[in-house]
């Protein structure tokens, strides 16, 4: 009989490649309809649906209430938090955070850049781009609700991602890489100094693990060139994971879509996680071959079709079979391929849950 | 002439803005019509670059490039073009479905199909379906081409189909995007799904009826 673990030492075992008691559950991202939805099933008292940055305190304390009874009540063994950082409207459908960027907001997904502070590498030195340490309440009160025996995860956007934002659109730093690599550098140098300021901060605050976010892949490649994802982010990605574990952190890397041009890198680079490999996209099994003994695997449930669409049934299946494939001699979190968006079913989820903790346990024998 | 085509083509993978709007209007001035430039020279580096991109040998930087000098040789073309009275191909009308704001996949997929010679009317981001009937009224496109990236999205592109072909129930319809399958697609009634915007104009061409 194995000692049982904590859910933090679960998943840290996991992500040291070992076999922890059971598999260990963890999602990255459970939005705002999603909470609520699936609140219902655990209590009567839910909020009406907003966005968290759209909330007062009060408002998100509600919020966030909700989300500690719903992760106890399914028993995850790590919470992601992010930054809640406040944007202010400056249209019908637009608003800009503190950094300058400005934002289409959407309610069927994450706001997307349309204008940013940097044009030109001369903007960069005007830029006051510092974390802000008001913006870690998401993580200070988890940690509070939740205590230390699960595992902490903050999100925070990577290299990529924040150069994009600055920069006002993903299009204009693709450009970049063709046209201005100055400017492409420059950007690198200052958002890996923010990420490096964010995590030794989430540090403080109590995070076990950073979850870097920020896509660089699409369904069938990369978004960038291997040569330039080696070029103009891999060096930052090895100074930010290297400074990541100094600070006593482990690092997972988030990324939609085919990493395979690049998963020898960031392997390479240190990550210790590869989140979420969407089954679309790239192989569980091929992938569990590849990086067994030298990353984790974190993900793979199928949150395009399956937990919005499927049956419960489907769902224990999903999870009974992705257990047997990537779960044995360890390394393997299970989690959505993505995040609990508003089109998943909350019993689909929560059978997720259950499946995991019927087919999880180690040794696996299914 | 041949010469003058391959240089265009070359100039535009090169991404050199002021090199093609010069080579542009060189060639106009030597009495090389619009059509000319785009079928001979544009296009079929265009689709090399496209069938590059497909393989994974071309990524989106070189096509973003590539999209922002094919623009600057269209606008040069533009006042021959409608002195000319050029027709198009085909005339394609293209957005990115209601809810969803995204749009570097749906402008990929636009240039790729103006390389190809369509005539595309761009509806932009977070488009109704009231609003594809509308422009389909008043546009009769060869084609419509439906984006999302949305998982919780792709239930609109259902909805403008069923949409359209209550008003013609002949309307072809290319679907894509990332959460977007060919099962999705079948299930919903379109006439093709492309996985990249490299391979979106073959996909295109065959369910119109044209090379």
């Amino acid at each position: 009989m194995r000692q049982v673990l904590t859910g933090k030492e679960r998943i840290m075992k996991a992500l040291d490649l070992a076999e922890p008691d059971r598999v260990p559950v963890f999602e990255m991202g459970i939005n705002e309809a999603s909470i609520v939805n699936l609140g219902k099933h655990f209590t009567d008292d839910v909020p009406p649906v907003k966005h968290i940055t759209d909330m007062d305190l009060e408002e998100q304390i509600r919020y966030m209430d909700l989300l500690s009874l719903i992760l106890k009540e399914l028993g995850n063994d790590g919470i992601s938090t992010v930054f809640i950082i406040r944007k202010e409207r400056v249209g019908e459908d637009l608003a800009r955070d503190k950094y300058g960027t400005t934002y289409h907001l959407s309610e069927a997904g994450e706001p997307v850049p349309v204008e940013g502070p940097v044009q030109g590498v001369g903007d960069i030195a005007k830029l006051a781009f510092e974390p802000d340490p008001g913006d870690y309440a998401m993580l200070q009160y988890l940690v509070q609700t939740m205590g230390r025996d699960v595992a902490h995860f903050f999100a925070i956007p990577d290299l990529f991602r924040l150069s994009w934002q600055l920069r006002g659109g993903m299009d204009k730093l693709l450009l970049d890489y063709m046209r201005d690599e100055e400017l492409v550098f420059a950007l690198a140098r200052v958002t890996t100094d923010f990420c490096k300021a964010a995590l030794k901060m989430a540090r403080g605050h109590g995070a076990d693990v950073i979850i870097l976010e920020g896509d660089l892949a699409f369904n069938t490649s990369t978004l960038m060139s291997p040569d330039q994802y080696r070029k103009f982010i891999k060096p930052y990605h090895q100074e930010l994971i290297s400074f990541c574990h100094e600070q006593g952190m482990k690092a997972v890397k988030h990324s939609d879509g085919n990493l395979w041009p690049i998963l020898d890198d960031l392997v390479e680079v240190g990550f210790d996680g590869i989140h979420p490999i969407q089954p679309q996209c790239m192989d569980i099994k091929e992938v569990k071959g590849h990086l067994k003994g030298r990353a984790a695997v974190v993900g793979n449930i199928d949150c395009s079709f399956l937990l919005p669409f499927g049956t419960v049934e489907e769902v224990d299946q999903a999870v009974r079979e992705t257990i047997r494939i990537a779960a044995p001699g360890g390394g393997y979190i299970i989690s959505s391929s993505n995040s609990i968006h508003p089109g998943c079913k909350p019993e689909n989820y929560i059978a997720m849950v259950k499946a995991a903790r019927r087919y999880g346990a180690y040794p696996i024998n299914l | 002439m041949n010469e003058r085509m391959t240089s265009l083509g070359e100039t535009l993978l090169a991404g050199d803005v002021e090199a093609i709007k010069r080579l542009t209007e060189e060639a106009l001035s030597a009495g090389t019509t619009p059509q000319a430039i785009l079928e001979k020279g544009l296009r079929p580096a265009m689709e090399s670059l496209g069938e590059r991109f497909s393989r994974g040998e071309a990524f989106l930087p070189e096509l973003l490039v590539a999209a922002e000098t094919m623009k600057a040789s269209m606008e040069v073309m533009q006042p021959a073009i409608v002195r000319g009275g050029v027709a198009p191909k085909a005339t394609m009308l293209l957005g990115t479905v209601e809810g969803d704001i995204h749009d570097i996949g749906k402008n990929l997929v636009k240039m790729m199909f103006e390389g190809a010679g369509f005539k595309v009317i761009d509806l932009d981001i977070n488009v109704k379906a009231a609003r594809f009937l509308e422009a389909y009224h008043k546009e009769r496109p060869d084609l419509v081409g439906l984006s999302s990236l949305l998982t919780t999205t792709i239930g609109e592109m259902e909805k403008v189909i069923q949409t359209i072909r209550e008003f013609d129930p002949e309307a072809k319809f290319i679907v894509g995007g990332a959460p977007v399958t060919q099962a999705f697609a079948d299930r919903i009634g379109a006439n093709g799904y492309a996985p990249d915007a490299g391979k979106a104009v073959k996909v295109g061409n065959r369910i119109i009826g044209r090379s």
